[in-house]
């Protein structure tokens, strides 16, 4: 198995999830097992998945193992907007975010290392035709892979720390919305593929008896490039208008640059006996690095101040309005936002092992600044999932978890008052599904 | 591995669309009426309360009219039919307006005048009379009439007002529009109405360029204002006063000035070279002045970033492009316009010596001989005149209706603020520039249907606070701009 395949694998996927499992749009679906347990795993060393959760606790994993789980997330969004239209839902669609661990180390040694191949982030949505912000967003589909070689070294029994280099192997965004023209709706397509870009994640992991254990760890932020996206118009006018609409929509190629923000977490697990372990972790995404969308584009894009007739209307077409045509800028000015998780498993017999959780994440999104790519709240996670170990060393995971946001609203007066009007007022309610399934094999 | 992909994918997914059947529910916002009554409602006022626009009262525009949307608001809580003086299918054109039917090479707007299926039934090419409905109406929209006129009898004839001609039976055409409004008062017995007239009180005087028309004087407006409040809340009723917004805002003439300056500069011509235009009236004068010259620089005239004080008409659209050059275009299309009579000959000849142009084969805007007509321009003098009658309108109408008890919706602010920063809604910007501010309408006064919905919305926002009430508005982008040719 090398990566190669694992990313064509990953590819024939639509490696992304809606509303899936964390704040913003990040994706906390890093291991089957971790999953069935609201999402704990810091202060664990459960499987091969520490390599996602806490490179540290990776050295305390005993046996080596490959383990590879999918899932697919499926999001309920409903819209109703702000002036008594019927209630909008989201195209439907499943996306399948998964996760792949290798880890490795000689018997007794004190080291391991591995591999892993996840989604961290990742975000789809497609709204119902003609719904009432088509004019901010009809569809979007965020996709990132991070490859990440991992070492992880047992400093003494109880103490053990590890390391990984993230990289973003792929990544690719397609952006799309209607054109509010005066000849009538066109549309417009932003689709771009990602730099490789790298960065870090690091653990603590200790273990002072066989009933406690404590971990830490962090992983660094990624900035998603895209230098050279391709954008594509469709429904601009080609009679009496042409001349006077399109010279407003010149631009091929845009550039743009969205970061998939770093992540701290701390976690305690708690084993009361062989049978039942218990975790607990709190995270903290640090989504304010998140400030604003912006997007070079290579001609002009919408009409802006600078170069419109007297009396246009400059407006800015893409992601917000500003003073020059080749560029666009929309407010996100995300919050860091902390999620809660507890979760446990009990271990029925030699074969099977049962699991529940729950988890609650603070949104990353003020009031106001909620936009239909990513209609964030506070939201509730419920999560219940089961190993059934088939022989000594294959085994299966399965796991579902429930995802209640809690209902948003933003008046017209809310996008007023903070210069927000690039979006849609009205109140967003969603609910995620995303049952899973993984196999593991240990030796 | 593939293979394992391959087999569980479709699996967890048919599993989970199994157990997410069930779409979030978000349950309606209930409309309600809060402490007014809305079951019967009438809409008092001029050309923009019938839904007027593209420089005609049509079924398109009838049927978008602010009243209209309101009134289907006010269904939700009860409300009864509201009856319009719709044109019908057939006749759906009604007056006739203005079209958009394309672009010159420099991007000027072609427009073409509406000629079919329209509702004319008689009278002259310049005064002709209306298929009538004289069924009783809610929506008592009159285009074209001034706060002054509502007491002037014979309004409803047909040597008054064709639009108010059209719902009035011959038999009570004496009738001033106020009985109008109290007889209808006294028969649809309203709860709740809505009062925007005063607008033509200034802008008949405005967009001839301060050179025709008059504004009303201060005293008549109040004494007017009073009597039609107190006509509609003689039986009880709730209601919202409007106020009338500054024209000086309005694409009418913030259009040409800044675009004529754009050309010239272009063109590379001097913004300092000679302007020179004539002020007052255009007619022949006894009062010494009355037509005086002005000796200015182009520099005078507004520009994109609104520097220089003069304001161009939309009307004179057709004649900026001339300037510089020897000619009198102008004044023959006037005096076609106004006498019907060639511009030929020496009766010509004695109007243009009359109204001081002496020489039409000199520069047009640029010599004294041949300058820039007063009618196409709103000087400092003429501006100040239009706001200062403006403020002095809405203090009495914000007033009256505050002593009245009565909801303000002011749509001075209101679009004053739409002239500054716009006004988005649901993500498609919205302007008060001509043709692609969505909110205008080709005579570059009157709203188009997209700017009839903000207005309702925003006069829902005021009943809401003034009353209780919980009216969601409408989405304004279901309601079209001005639509280009593809």
């Amino acid at each position: 198995m090398t990566v190669k395949t694992l990313l064509l694998a990953g590819g024939t996927l639509l490696v992304s999830a809606s509303a899936a499992s964390a704040s913003g749009f990040q994706v906390n679906l890093g291991g089957q097992k971790n999953i069935g347990m609201g999402g704990v795993g810091v202060g664990l060393s459960l499987d091969q998945a520490a390599m996602f959760y806490n490179p540290g606790a990776l050295a305390m994993v005993r046996e080596n193992g490959v383990q590879f789980g999918v899932n697919a997330a499926l999001a309920r969004i409903s819209f109703r907007g702000d002036n008594g239209d019927p209630q909008r839902s989201l195209q439907n669609g499943i996306v399948t975010p998964f996760n792949f661990y290798a880890g490795f180390g000689p018997k007794d040694a004190k080291y391991k290392f591995g591999v892993a191949v996840y989604t961290p982030y990742g975000n789809k949505v497609k709204y119902a035709d003609g719904w009432e912000g088509r004019y901010a967003l009809t569809e979007i589909n965020l996709e990132s892979v991070y490859v990440q070689p991992t070492f992880s070294y047992a400093i003494t029994p109880q103490l053990s720390v590890g390391a990984g280099l993230t990289i973003l192997a792929y990544g690719s965004v397609n952006l799309q919305k209607d054109l509010p023209l005066p000849t009538g709706p066109g549309h417009i397509e932003l689709d771009g593929k990602t730099k490789t870009q790298f960065g870090f994640n690091a653990g603590v992991f200790f273990k002072p008896s066989e009933k406690m254990s404590v971990g830490i760890s962090y992983r660094s932020q990624i900035d998603a490039k895209v230098e050279s996206g391709k954008i594509t118009y469709t429904g601009l006018p080609t009679g009496a208008s042409a001349n006077i609409i399109n010279r407003s929509f010149t631009a091929t190629n845009f550039a743009a640059t969205l970061p998939l923000p770093a992540v701290a977490s701390i976690g305690v697990g708690i084993m009361p006996t062989d049978k039942l372990t218990i975790g607990l972790d709190a995270s903290l995404t640090f989504w304010s690095q998140y400030r604003t969308l912006d997007f070079n584009f290579s001609g002009n894009n919408g009409n802006a101040t600078a170069t419109a007739l007297p009396g246009e209307n400059t407006d800015g077409r893409v992601g917000g309005t500003s003073a020059t045509s080749n560029f666009s800028t929309s407010k996100r000015y995300y919050q860091d936002a902390v999620a809660f998780r507890l979760g446990g498993q009990y271990k029925v017999s030699d074969k099977l092992t049962v699991r529940a959780g729950a988890a609650y994440d603070l949104t990353a999104v003020r009031d106001g600044y909620i936009t239909p790519e990513t209609p964030d709240a506070n939201r509730l996670g419920l999560s219940t999932g089961l190993s059934y170990q088939i022989t000594d060393h294959l085994g299966v995971d399965g796991s579902f978890l429930f995802e209640a946001l809690l209902k948003r609203t933003q008046t017209q007066q809310d996008l007023l008052n903070v210069g927000t009007t690039d979006r849609v007022a009205g109140t967003y309610r969603t609910n995620a599904y995303v049952p899973g399934i993984g196999l593991h094999y240990k030796f | 591995m593939k293979l394992f992909i391959k087999r569980s994918a479709p699996v967890l997914g048919l599993l989970g669309l199994g157990l997410a059947g069930c779409q979030p529910d978000i349950e309606a916002p209930a409309a309600s009426a809060g402490s007014a009554n809305f079951s019967s409602y009438i809409a008092v006022g001029n050309s923009l309360t019938a839904g007027y626009s593209d420089g005609g009262l049509y079924r398109e525009g009838q049927l978008s009219s602010y009243p209209s949307i309101l009134a289907s608001q006010f269904a939700q809580v009860g409300g009864g039919s509201f009856v319009q003086p719709l044109f019908t299918e057939a006749q759906s054109n009604g007056s006739g307006y203005l079209r958009l039917t394309g672009f010159t090479a420099a991007g000027s707007p072609i427009t073409a005048p509406v000629t079919t299926s329209l509702a004319v039934r008689g009278g002259t090419a310049a005064a002709p009379l209306y298929t009538q409905f004289l069924d009783p109406v809610n929506n008592l929209g009159v285009p074209g009439i001034r706060m002054s006129d509502i007491n002037t009898a014979g309004y409803g004839s047909t040597q008054g007002n064709p639009y108010f001609e059209r719902i009035t039976p011959a038999a009570s055409a004496g009738q001033t529009y106020l009985q109008r409004v109290q007889a209808t008062v006294a028969s649809l017995k309203p709860t709740f109405f809505t009062e925007w007239l005063g607008n033509n009180d200034v802008l008949g005087y405005a967009t001839a360029g301060g050179a025709a028309s008059s504004i009303t004087p201060a005293t008549t407006f109040t004494a007017n204002t009073k009597l039609v409040l107190d006509a509609l809340i003689a039986g009880g009723a709730k209601g919202v006063v409007a106020t009338i917004p500054d024209v000086t805002g309005i694409p009418f003439f913030t259009t040409v000035g800044p675009s004529f300056r754009a050309t010239l500069a272009l063109s590379n011509v001097p913004s300092a070279a000679p302007f020179i235009y004539t002020t007052g009236t255009l007619a022949p004068s006894a009062t010494p002045g009355a037509n005086a010259r002005v000796v200015g620089k182009l520099s005078d005239i507004r520009d994109a970033s609104g520097t220089g004080a003069l304001l161009l008409t939309l009307t004179s659209s057709p004649y900026v492009s001339l300037y510089g050059r020897p000619g009198g275009k102008y004044w023959r299309d006037f005096y076609r316009q106004a006498t019907g009579a060639a511009p030929t000959g020496p009766v010509f000849s004695g109007f243009l010596l009359g109204i001081g142009v002496t020489d039409t084969t000199q520069a047009f805007g640029q010599s004294a001989a041949n300058p820039f007509p007063s009618t196409l321009v709103l000087d400092v003098a003429e501006q100040k005149a239009t706001v200062d009658a403006t403020n002095a309108f809405n203090t009495t109408l914000t007033t009256e209706a505050s002593t009245r008890g009565l909801a303000v919706f002011d749509a001075n602010v209101f679009f004053k603020s739409v002239a500054i920063s716009g006004y988005a809604t649901n993500a498609a910007n919205n302007t008060a520039g001509y043709l692609s501010g969505n909110l205008f309408s080709l005579d570059g006064v009157h709203p188009t249907p997209r700017g009839y919905a903000v207005i309702a919305n925003e006069m829902l926002r005021v009943i809401n606070v003034k009353y209780g009430s919980s009216f969601s508005g409408v989405n304004a982008n279901n309601y079209r701009g001005v639509v280009f040719p593809q």
